[in-house]
């Protein structure tokens, strides 16, 4: 049994490569990932499941990361929005993203991104019902979803042109 | 944070001798979807925690048409599960899919109004609650569980167990945004019919009409022995908005829930009709 006592240190395969994080119990995967290993792409939102601004790819499931417990993460694979491209070289949906002007504040994208992403590496050419689906769970309030949901069918687009990676 | 210690078992009967050992102070959780925001929210400090997620209940058997749902299965599983009536409908509507791929079956249960949506389906396809404790198991009738939600000190829910469904179903929910929401009205129809077209069994489920999932018992008392027409169906959906005992929250008035009620029943048995 894994049974956490006062504070522990956790191993998460980040991003590719291995981090440890001393967590508290009860410490969530956000948290760990904003406040312990500085990754602050991934959102503080409403704490609550609602507004999706905290997912991230667990192995390669979209979770919420303000729900989940980091101890439940021990061993697993997390994939942040820092984990699929940067600044010197954007994944596809960054791109799309950027050109179709689908971040306004931002505070929604980097969980955009991640839930885009998922549905694209199960689906790689989705309907626009698809997207929505996939895309319910986070909330934008600035950009009234056209341009995230255009972005979403560009990316893929690009995707499948083999210039994605 | 002052929790002292969270328990993440590997089996059942390490968790139950967990509760057992710490009963009330232990906040049990299955994905942490209700545990974890309530923590967040300053409503909960659990000083000692448990995460059935990796316990060994997350796994569906099927049987002869019945289901057996382990308690930690997520509600992203139950999206896909064909042939367990409207289940893979309501759970396909439960937030979003972030959310569902933590949230679990039995978790669900314990959600108060106006979430808890998967009791709506399954309180209209019988289902009964597995609860496994130091004595043993015993079995409950959901609707009778979630009256009270009463365990005892070492009982936890283990596993869901449905009927084979009978007749024909529908499931509708209304929310205040089309997708990932709390709901308004839930309503789920379970309707047999024998070879002359009445009504010989009927079960009409509600969510976020009561404090919990309810039955709506008069409903379906107006149906039963009666053809599926406009007539039977209008006393049907009047019966219901009479019984239900809905809530006024953030998202809906006691009078709009009711109102939506008798819309929401009307609509769902039409659907049924209309599938004859």
């Amino acid at each position: 049994m894994a049974t956490q006592l006062a504070v522990q240190t956790v191993t998460l395969q980040l991003n590719g490569r291995p981090h440890a994080v001393v967590a508290a119990p009860l410490t969530t995967l956000r948290t760990a990932l904003r406040e312990d290993l500085h990754l602050h792409a991934t959102k503080a939102g409403c704490g609550q499941g609602g507004c999706g601004s905290c997912t991230v790819l667990l192995d390669d499931e979209l979770v919420l990361s303000c729900l989940l417990p980091v101890v439940l993460a021990e061993g697993r694979r997390v994939t942040t929005l820092e984990g699929i491209g940067g600044p010197s070289r954007l994944h596809p949906l960054q791109e799309a993203f950027h050109d179709h002007f689908a971040a306004q504040c931002g505070y929604c994208t980097a969980g955009m991104i991640m839930a885009a992403k998922w549905l694209l590496d199960r689906n790689p050419n989705p309907t626009r019902a698809e997207i929505q689906a996939a895309l319910a769970g986070n909330l934008c309030r600035c950009t009234g979803y056209v341009p995230i949901i255009e972005a979403v069918e560009d990316a893929a687009r690009r995707m499948s042109k083999g210039a994605g990676r | 944070m002052s929790t002292t210690a969270f328990f993440v078992p590997r089996t059942v009967d390490e968790a139950i001798e967990l509760k057992r050992e710490h009963g009330k102070n232990l906040v049990v959780m299955g994905g942490g979807t209700i545990v974890m925001g309530l923590v967040h929210d300053g409503q909960l400090f659990p000083k000692l925690a448990m995460s059935l997620a990796r316990a060994g209940m997350s796994d569906v058997r099927r049987r002869d048409g019945q289901f057996e749902i382990g308690a930690a299965t997520p509600v992203a599983r139950l999206t896909e599960l064909k042939g367990a009536a409207t289940l893979d409908r309501a759970a396909g509507m439960l937030g979003g899919p972030a959310l569902r791929t933590l949230a679990t079956a039995g978790g669900n249960l314990f959600a108060k109004a106006p979430y808890g949506d998967l009791c709506v389906p399954l309180l209209a396809m019988d289902a009964e609650v597995e609860i496994a404790g130091t004595e043993g198991r015993r079995t409950a009738p959901l609707e009778q569980f979630l009256s009270r939600r009463a365990l005892k000190n070492d009982e936890l829910v283990v596993s869901i167990r449905v009927p084979k469904p009978r007749g024909r179903g529908a499931y509708l929910k209304l929310g205040r945004r089309q997708a990932n929401t709390p709901s308004v009205v839930a309503v789920a129809v379970q309707v047999v019919l024998d070879g002359t077209g009445k009504c010989t069994d009927v079960r009409i489920a509600l969510g976020a009409a009561a404090p919990q999932a309810v039955r709506a018992k008069k409903a379906e008392a107006a149906l039963t022995g009666r053809r599926l027409d406009a007539a039977s169906i209008s006393a049907a959906a009047q019966a219901a908005q009479a019984e239900c005992n809905p809530a006024t929250d953030s998202l809906a008035s006691a009078w709009y829930r009711r109102e939506m009620v008798g819309v929401f029943v009307r609509r769902a048995l039409d659907e049924v009709g209309r599938t004859i």
